[in-house]
């Protein structure tokens, strides 16, 4: 405001005699409350409608909703269960009902032997007509698809619980050791250094020898392991941004560190953070999938995605076919989650609006 | 948002005052960073015999041994000491360059003559992987947030899907049958005769994540870059192509991308099990992991202290590094002294 | 300012690329010379198989050596490539029976309890030296030293009954007590505590081949972690190796004193843990032999190449019956031994032609005075030992009763291995599926741990293996005495202890065919109480080139020899 302007507010003031009602409270502390670059134009409706009008952002959501959805029901869609072994039904190639009749999923399989390819069709030679194994069976005679949606299922449920765990834990982490700064980072890096300085595979194979193999047992060494790339990036992303202006003026306003941290740098940060998750989510499956190929994933007979690969894996070059469900699934879900997370990200960012 | 601008405007002044302060000199600052990492590293080794005292079983567990041939070889290798013992021995035995002798891996082997023609062909198959992994996401990353919303963009997405979700060890395979296997274009296994040919096949298949990791991040970090102010700025002076993108936008988006980068380089130095496993090649990953289900405490112990060494040090170039290319953050410890 | 900074910041950030490619290919040339300079070893060995002839033989091997010296080993691949460049007193012929070596004759004693050894002129060391017989007393002596602390001592003490050895490894006594003196440079006496019937068997296991001892102590630390620091007396030379190596090559040894008799050139070993690569590169010609993964069988077993070959080792479960109370009840023990479809573990999941086990001492490795194997009768304890799953069920319905339970849920471990893996699958649905009530958890371990927690009893189920160490079926029966540290259920029987303590110390030991029908009489003990559910006799699926014959395959001590062995063009 100009001095003229308020020279010419007091003017026009001083003919009014004041009431009583003019020096009452105004009851407005929730007005203050609000952030008004953010909630008062409804920011996560803003959000909602940004992410509703990227196309693959919506395709990566229903993926997700899809995966999820057969990973709860998709065990219980034929007669199989992930356990039950016929060992006189081994190595049945896929076989689905109406694609028969095109020549595809017709329960072939060409078999490349070291005297040269054939033609097989176990259904026909081993008698069993009226079997419909959709993805074909494994070489316990296991139903594939029963056990990729059982195997996604776990997963998912490890994935998910690591990658949320090692956000809250690698997050604030980070943040908090890249705003302190000084001697607090020094001391929080050093210790971040020298739990990550020792091999993950030796952190994890040790919880996994002493304690109960199991879901819970995996979930916590991931958890253990993974957070600390979450509170790298989140630490780079705070030391970005911590000279930044709106923290000085916020820290000007009188704002605490931890209002600061979580309130005003936090938002700005959501887009590589959300990237990590969903890279965490991978990295979580692959390390169980490790875990599996060195023979302490989740216990068999049980499966998640990871161990259905190693499984495979060993029937590569005998029988594509069992290694190909799990593959797919998994890359979808990547797909889906990467595709939902970025739609997500330029939803959550407002700077993408300009663009 | 106008606001954000107003802010930038406003206190642009304190900032360039800020930036000046940032001159410390950059040899105390690496020197004091290479003590505390010596520091670390002793810590790192500590914990590293502590956990090994927490594992169960024992290296000497065949069915064949009875108990007094296991009290035998746990004096013969001192393992009946206390840790402390043990502790200050193997210290000082480093410190000389002993690093102790396997336990039944390899029987008896010092453990520096195992490693010592290991881990350059680790760290060498780890570095192909590193440098094809990095070129190639960064290339990927830029073109798809150049070409943001394009099919390009979503080209380089399905490419970076795939190589974060199919394990090494797939490509690993697929690799070895089509183009060694089938064509003969390269070994199939690794053969200490044609070091270069022969890390082919193995350093693509480990650089396929690192490749999706880096395209990844780099697209996202590009994106947020591309969509700042200052790129507003940049362009509305009229800065333009090659120079705007390497000059400011890369430049900015280099911090977030080598902090992802950093741990995979050691991950990929270090050796990969699986990788090693099928293409036999006689690297450290596989020796870790076999050191681990034997209980074979001094390899595992030595391993693991090479992995973190290089793990220490990587953190510190990176850090370094920080300051180099955003001088704003440079030496972050300013705050506190 | 800010474009001046903005240029720094370029030439900064070129500077460090720059310097990436410049680390890059210093880094590149630290590798070559590392390899170089810092491993004559494997140079050597790039360039022998860069020339390799092609009659040498490339054989795949799943696992790396463990070691090389001869006291220290423990595993079939050392035995083996040490048994490529040292002769023992004795070897092993086609059918595994023990014949001369470096013992050009041998005396035994009327009482059966002194061998004279009389080695042969010809047989020397790669550095010229003959090999004598102290070599012998110096080799043996090191096995027994508490100081070396050799993981096969026992072989000298409870199984070959050597005078002392027992007293030595216990640090009671000198190790030059021990009972073997060299008469002179070609006579070696040994002196054992009582009899042992198979003791010339002994003579070929690589615990007792002969070191050096001048040759030794000028290697000092490092014997045997190269080739410069190891000595052949045998039929090929080793001459490209490193520790744990995943390539290495032997060539023949001209020195031989049988040199005539090698047909191949040499030997060239490549360590492949992958089988399917494995496979491929047998496929393109580059390996003369091959495991094959019981899933690839079904590629190659029309394949005249495709062989199954006996590997010796049993598997079975061990029940904790101390420890647990259900399972101290034999109907329930019964039970899981019938309900067991021991065709289908081997038929179906396995493929590589293991073979159904009933009996506590698996097939093909022992024969007896009449020269038949101890096991060929399968059905020798039928009763007790079968898949039968109606009376699978009937048992296991009078153990619940007699426990009054109706559910068990029990624990079993099992390697992180995959055929201990897959079998530990098949048999937890064919025990749920047989048995109404129970529920099996599979606990996988490191095998390390595993044999660990089964030692200590830390279990309820155990899937394990036992390979045997000589041709004898004591190397079985002689696990489930009372207090026997692979006895893992603590099982004890005072009468088999007594018929085992007859066998191996007393009046028995001479009587062949009397302490033949003896040791059945235990072993069905041992079936009658299920104290173990055996499962099958393991056998290795292999390919086999064409090219080649003569490999002799053995079960026990030495898995593979190929002093014989023809490769043609």
């Amino acid at each position: 405001m100009s001095e003229k302007n308020a020279a010419a507010a007091v003017n026009k003031t001083a003919s009014y005699t004041p009431v009583d009602a003019d020096f009452q409270w105004k009851d407005n502390a929730k007005e203050l409350g609000i952030d008004e670059n953010f909630a008062s134009q409804g920011f996560w409706k803003d959000v909602f409608v940004r992410y509703f009008k990227k196309a693959s952002a919506v395709i990566g959501l229903v993926l997700i909703v899809v995966i999820t959805i057969f990973a709860i029901i998709g065990p219980q869609m034929n007669e199989f269960s992930y356990s039950t072994q016929y060992l006189e039904q081994k190595n049945f190639a896929p076989r689905i009902a109406v694609l028969e009749r095109f020549g595809i999923f017709d329960g072939s399989e060409n078999l490349k032997t070291t005297t040269g390819s054939m033609k097989i069709n176990y259904y026909e030679d081993k008698g069993f007509p009226d079997l419909y194994y959709w993805f074909g069976s494994d070489n316990f005679g296991r139903d594939i698809w029963t056990r990729t949606w059982s195997g996604a299922r776990v997963s998912l449920i490890i994935a998910v619980a690591a990658a949320l765990i090692d956000m809250i834990i690698g997050m604030s982490y980070g943040l908090i050791s890249g705003f302190f700064g000084g001697k607090t980072d020094m001391v929080m890096q050093r210790i971040l250094e020298i739990a990550n300085g020792i091999p993950r595979l030796v952190i994890v194979t040790l919880l996994l020898l002493v304690l109960e193999p199991g879901m819970l047992t995996i979930i916590f060494a991931l958890m253990l392991t993974e957070w600390v790339g979450m509170s790298r990036i989140a630490r780079a992303e705070m030391l970005k941004l911590k000279d930044q202006e709106f923290v000085l003026a916020s820290r000007t306003l009188g704002a605490g560190s931890f209002f600061i941290i979580f309130k005003e740098v936090l938002p700005n940060i959501i887009g590589p953070i959300i990237t990590q998750v969903m890279f965490s989510i991978p990295t979580a499956i692959f390390t169980e999938a490790f875990l599996s190929f060195v023979g302490l994933g989740i216990p068999v007979p049980q499966c998640s995605l990871g161990s259905l690969i190693s499984e495979g894996f060993n029937s590569f070059t005998t029988h594509p076919y069992q290694i190909i469900p799990p593959i797919v699934v998994m890359a979808l879900l990547m797909l889906s989650f990467n595709l939902a997370a970025d739609g997500l990200r330029e939803a959550l960012d407002p700077k993408f609006k300009e663009m | 948002m106008p606001e954000n601008r107003t802010k930038v405007f406003y206190f642009c002044a304190v900032f360039s005052i800020k930036m000046n302060e940032g001159d410390t000199s950059v040899a105390k600052y690496t020197l004091k960073r290479v003590i505390t990492a010596l520091f670390t590293l002793l810590a790192i080794l500590l914990v590293l015999f502590i956990l090994m005292q927490l594992m169960p079983g024992s290296p000497f567990n065949d069915e064949k041994l009875n108990e007094d041939q296991r009290a035998a070889l746990y004096t013969k290798y001192g393992l009946d000491q206390p840790v402390t013992v043990q502790f200050i021995k193997y210290v000082g035995n480093m410190f000389r360059g002993d690093l102790g002798v396997s336990y039944n891996i390899s029987k008896n082997t010092p453990i520096s003559q195992l490693i010592q023609t290991r881990l350059p062909i680790s760290i060498s198959i780890g570095f192909y992987a590193v440098l094809i992994g990095a070129v190639l996401g960064l290339l990927l990353g830029l073109i798809a947030a150049l070409k943001h919303n394009t099919i390009w963009d979503s080209l380089a997405t399905v490419i970076s899907v795939i190589g974060v979700s199919v394990p090494s060890y797939v490509f690993a395979l697929a690799l070895s049958y089509n183009f060694g296997f089938k064509l003969g274009w390269f070994p199939m296994l690794f053969s200490p005769n044609d070091i270069f040919k022969s890390s082919v096949l193995p350093s693509i298949s480990l650089s396929m994540f690192t490749m999706a990791s880096i395209a990844r991040f780099t697209r996202s970090e590009m994106l947020e870059v591309l969509g700042s102010d200052y790129m507003l700025l940049a362009e509305s002076k009229g800065i333009s192509g090659f120079a705007l993108i390497f000059r400011h936008a890369l430049r900015n988006a280099l911090i977030p991308i080598i902090t992802v980068l950093a741990p995979l380089i050691v991950d990929l130095m270090t050796g990969s099990l699986v990788v090693e496993k099928i293409f036999a090649i006689p690297g450290v990953g596989s020796l870790l992991v076999n050191a681990i289900q034997s209980n074979d405490y001094n390899v595992v112990i030595s391993l693991s202290f090479i992995y973190s060494a290089m793990y220490i040090i990587i953190m510190l170039v990176v850090d370094i590094l920080y300051g180099i290319i955003d001088p704003r953050i440079r030496l972050a410890g300013k705050g506190g002294d | 300012m800010k474009r001046a900074k903005a240029v720094v910041a370029l030439l900064m950030a070129s500077a460090m690329l720059l310097g990436m490619t410049g680390c890059g290919s210093s880094d590149g040339n630290a590798v070559n010379t590392g390899t170089s300079a810092g491993d004559s070893a494997q140079a050597d060995g790039s360039d022998v198989s860069g020339t390799a002839s092609s009659s040498d033989l490339n054989i795949m091997l799943e696992t790396p050596v463990e070691s090389l010296d001869p006291q220290l080993a423990t595993d079939g691949t050392s035995f083996e490539v040490i048994a490529d460049y040292t002769d023992g007193l004795m070897q092993m012929d086609a059918d595994g029976q023990a014949v001369e070596a470096v013992a050009e004759r041998y005396e035994v004693s009327e009482d059966g309890l002194t061998y004279t050894f009389h080695i042969r002129e010809d047989a020397v060391w790669s550095n010229g030296t003959p090999v004598t017989a102290a070599d012998f007393v110096f080799a043996w002596q090191r096995a027994v030293d508490p100081a070396v602390a050799s993981e096969y001592a026992y072989m000298l003490s409870d199984i070959g009954q050597i005078k002392n050895a027992a007293e030595i490894i216990a640090g009671e006594k000198d190790k030059s007590e021990l009972g073997v003196t060299a008469l002179d440079d070609s006579t070696l006496q040994v002196e054992l505590n009582v009899p042992v019937s198979y003791f010339l068997s002994l003579m070929y296991f690589p615990t007792f081949y002969p070191v050096n001892e001048a040759f030794f102590n000028s290697c000092a630390d490092t014997f045997a972690t190269s080739p410069e620091t190891t000595l052949s007396n045998g039929a090929f030379l080793l001459d490209a190796y490193e520790p744990a190596a995943t390539t290495f090559h032997l060539t023949k040894n001209e020195d031989y004193y049988n040199a005539d008799n090698v047909k191949l050139a040499g030997l060239n070993y490549q360590v492949i843990q992958d089988s399917q690569q494995a496979l491929m590169s047998y496929q393109t010609g580059a390996l003369d032999t091959t495991l094959v993964n019981g899933e690839q069988v079904d590629q190659v077993k029309d394949d005249p190449e495709f062989k199954t070959i006996g590997a010796g080792y049993l598997w079975y479960v061990s029940p904790n019956i101390a420890a647990v109370p259900e399972l101290a009840n034999l109907n329930v023990r019964l039970a899981f031994t019938m309900a067991i479809n021991r065709e289908a573990i081997t038929g179906d999941v396995l493929k590589d032609g293991s073979l159904p086990t009933y009996t506590a001492v698996p097939m093909q490795f022992a024969a007896g005075p009449d020269g038949s194997d101890y096991s060929a009768d399968q059905s020798r304890y039928s009763d007790v030992c079968a898949y039968d799953a109606a009376k699978a069920a009937e048992y296991w319905n009078a153990g619940l009763a007699e426990l009054g339970i109706a559910e068990l849920t029990l624990d079993m471990v099992v390697d992180a291995d995959d055929a201990p893996q897959k079998v530990a699958q098949v048999l937890k649905e064919q025990w749920e599926t047989t048995l109404p009530g129970l529920t099996v958890n599979l606990v996988v371990e490191p095998k390390k741990q595993r044999v660990e927690d089964m030692q200590n009893g830390n279990f309820q189920l155990g899937l394990t293996r036992w390979g045997p160490d000589y041709a004898d079926p004591m190397t079985y029966l002689g696990m489930w005495i009372t207090d026997n540290s692979n006895n893992y259920g603590l099982w004890s029987n005072a009468e088999y202890d007594a018929i085992i303590d007859e066998c191996t110390t007393g009046d028995l030991c001479t009587d062949a065919k009397g302490r033949w029908a003896r040791l059945y009489d235990a072993e069905k003990l041992v079936m009658d109480d299920a104290v173990i559910f055996p499962l099958y006799t393991q056998c290795n699926a292999e390919m086999l080139s064409s090219k080649v014959t003569g490999i002799e395959f053995h079960p026990v001590a030495l898995n593979r020899v190929y002093k014989n062995a023809v490769k043609t063009e």
